[in-house]
């Protein structure tokens, strides 16, 4: 445990411990000093019209037309979101984007447990059971870089990348997330495994478990609890990057949002955004409910 | 619970805690969601198996020509800026909301709780929706500049910060507190002297974390036309030209890594 409060004087006093951090706080605040400067410099940063009542004229256009208080360009009568049918038509592409959702955490999670006992360095070098090996080295090694790639390019980028080869869908889009939760769940769920409680697992071996056995009683039940909860805060992310992607991938909500955008039928963006906004709702309290299960069951 | 008496029922409702229960729940669902694949329509569009092949080659070699690496660099900085003036707005925004949803300001009342109350159900908005659905709104909203991008990042940002930084304020050992408070300290003084200097750690160390997630955020704001690195990452794309894209991707790679690098040694020297 440490002392906050001393802490805290150690830092002001630019004691002992802070010094990394001490120079990385003013290191950011001289990146953001060029930045912004940077920014408000270049030619055309838009700060500049946030000046004009000509911009906030527009922007005050745009509000009352997604909420349907002014009619645009299309004069399209009644508001999009108080019609029962356009209610319907909207769902639809809501149920598709949440099946994206629930592909991409799956497919993610399949990739996770095939892979994230080799990644773990205390199973590659045979700490758990097996025999230590250049190849299973070599594996640890691959997997985390792996891992690492897959993490730091976004799920949009993957996506990008995956229309080149496959139909559009939700199968494209789900991939791309898929992918990029790969990386950070795989990291995670390694990270768990190096970090076990070592005891029951030397327990199981000095009583004669096989390799097999050792996997079942001693390392499983310790890391599938964590594997779970990691791969439900990440649906909680995903159904929220599943409308962006679906942009690229033309899957589900994303797709119309575009369309709705450059037709200019704002009533139909705001009724996307309130399915889009239940979404994230339903999933948040499915995933907190479910996570409460992995803990207590 | 009322039913413990019945033990039909108490079984069930073990049945329904228990963990392979759980298991089944989850693998159906998944297989649910495959039926949503066209799997009889053709998965690999015509054309995609060679542009599979063409990309894959495409990394050997990138390219890495000096002209092409200047261009990265420049598109890598860009990124750079939009996070960090992104991130630093966030931080202004996030911070007083966070302090208010915290409702550790101002004295004790149910009118302060409400406003607490509201202050949360706002910073849940604002990160619910998607850092590049704000873009989008933002370029409808005020048209295509920095500031859509910058706006775009901070918005959700804030929200994400606000929340933690409420909690963190939250958290707080009491004990520390109810000194200043005996000594009569307002409830500012509590916070400035109290609070904040045992929560600082904790919310440094997050704000380094999410500025971890704000370099990806501002490289696909390239979508809305932001430039950066998946801006290239796009304009590469489209001419076919794969050795650039795999070049850039490194960047990104790279870039990532460097601030993961720092933010984690910059948490494991909040945490010592």
């Amino acid at each position: 445990m440490r002392n906050h409060a001393s802490a805290w004087r150690d830092f002001v006093q630019g004691r002992t411990g802070f010094t990394f951090a001490r120079a990385s706080l003013y290191g950011f605040f001289v990146l953001a000093v060029v930045s912004w400067l940077y920014i408000l410099v270049g030619a055309d940063s838009g700060f500049g019209d946030l000046l004009s009542s000509r911009a906030w004229n527009n922007a005050g256009g745009f509000l009352r037309q997604l909420l349907g208080l002014e009619d645009g360009l299309t004069g399209e009568g009644r508001p999009a979101f108080l019609q029962l049918d356009r209610w319907g038509e909207t769902g639809r592409l809501a149920y598709e984007t949440l099946m994206m959702s629930v592909l991409a955490i799956g497919l993610a999670g399949l990739g996770v447990l095939l892979t994230f006992l080799p990644a773990a360095r205390n199973v590659s070098n045979g700490e758990l059971g097996g025999r230590p090996s250049a190849v299973m080295g070599a594996i640890y090694h691959v997997l985390r870089i792996f891992f690492a790639f897959t993490r730091a390019v976004p799920e949009l980028v993957w996506a990008m990348v995956i229309v080149f080869f496959l139909s559009p869908g939700i199968l494209p889009g789900a991939i791309a997330l898929a992918l990029h939760n790969y990386g950070i769940v795989g990291k995670l769920s390694a990270e768990v495994v190096e970090n076990m409680d070592p005891g029951p697992a030397r327990a199981l071996r000095s009583a004669g478990a096989g390799n097999l056995q050792m996997l079942a009683y001693g390392i499983i039940p310790q890391s599938m609890p964590h594997f779970l909860t990691y791969l439900l805060y990440r649906w909680e992310v995903v159904i929220r990057t599943t409308v962006v992607v679906g942009f690229v991938s033309a899957g589900g909500l994303g797709r119309e949002f575009r369309l709705s955008l450059s037709f200019f039928q704002y009533t139909d963006v705001a009724l996307i955004i309130l399915w889009y906004l239940i979404l994230v709702l339903g999933v948040d309290l499915i995933s907190a409910f479910l996570r409460r299960m992995v803990r207590t069951g | 619970m009322i039913w413990t008496g019945n033990p039909k029922i108490r079984s069930l409702a073990r049945f329904f805690e228990a963990r392979w229960f759980l298991s089944i729940v989850l693998v159906g669902v998944f297989l649910w969601s495959l039926t949503g694949v066209d799997w009889n329509g053709s998965i690999v569009h015509s054309g995609g198996g060679s542009s599979f092949k063409d990309f894959s080659l495409g990394l050997f070699p990138p390219e890495l020509s000096p002209g092409f690496m200047k261009l990265a660099i420049i598109a890598s900085w860009q990124t750079v800026v939009h996070a960090v003036a992104g991130m630093t707005l966030a931080v202004i925004i996030g911070l007083p909301l966070g302090v208010v949803a915290s409702g550790s300001l101002g004295n004790p009342s149910r009118s302060r709780l409400a406003i607490a109350v509201v202050v949360r159900f706002v910073l849940a908005f604002m990160r619910s929706i998607h850092e590049l659905v704000w873009a989008v709104l933002f370029v409808a909203a005020f048209g295509l500049s920095s500031l859509a991008a910058v706006m775009a990042i901070a918005v959700p940002y804030a929200g994400m910060l606000g929340r933690i930084y409420s909690e963190v304020l939250n958290d707080v050992p009491e004990g520390p507190l109810d000194g200043l408070r005996s000594a009569g300290g307002s409830s500012f003084s509590v916070l400035v002297y109290g609070r904040m200097p045992m929560a600082i750690t904790d919310m440094l160390s997050y704000s380094f974390y999410r500025f971890e997630c704000a370099i990806r955020a501002a490289a696909i704001m390239s979508f809305v036309g932001i430039r950066g690195l998946g801006f290239e990452i796009q304009l590469s794309l489209n001419d076919l030209l794969f050795g650039e894209v795999w070049t850039l991707l490194f960047f990104l790679f790279g870039l990532v890594l460097l601030v993961d690098y720092w933010s984690t040694r910059v948490r494991r020297s909040l945490d010592s």
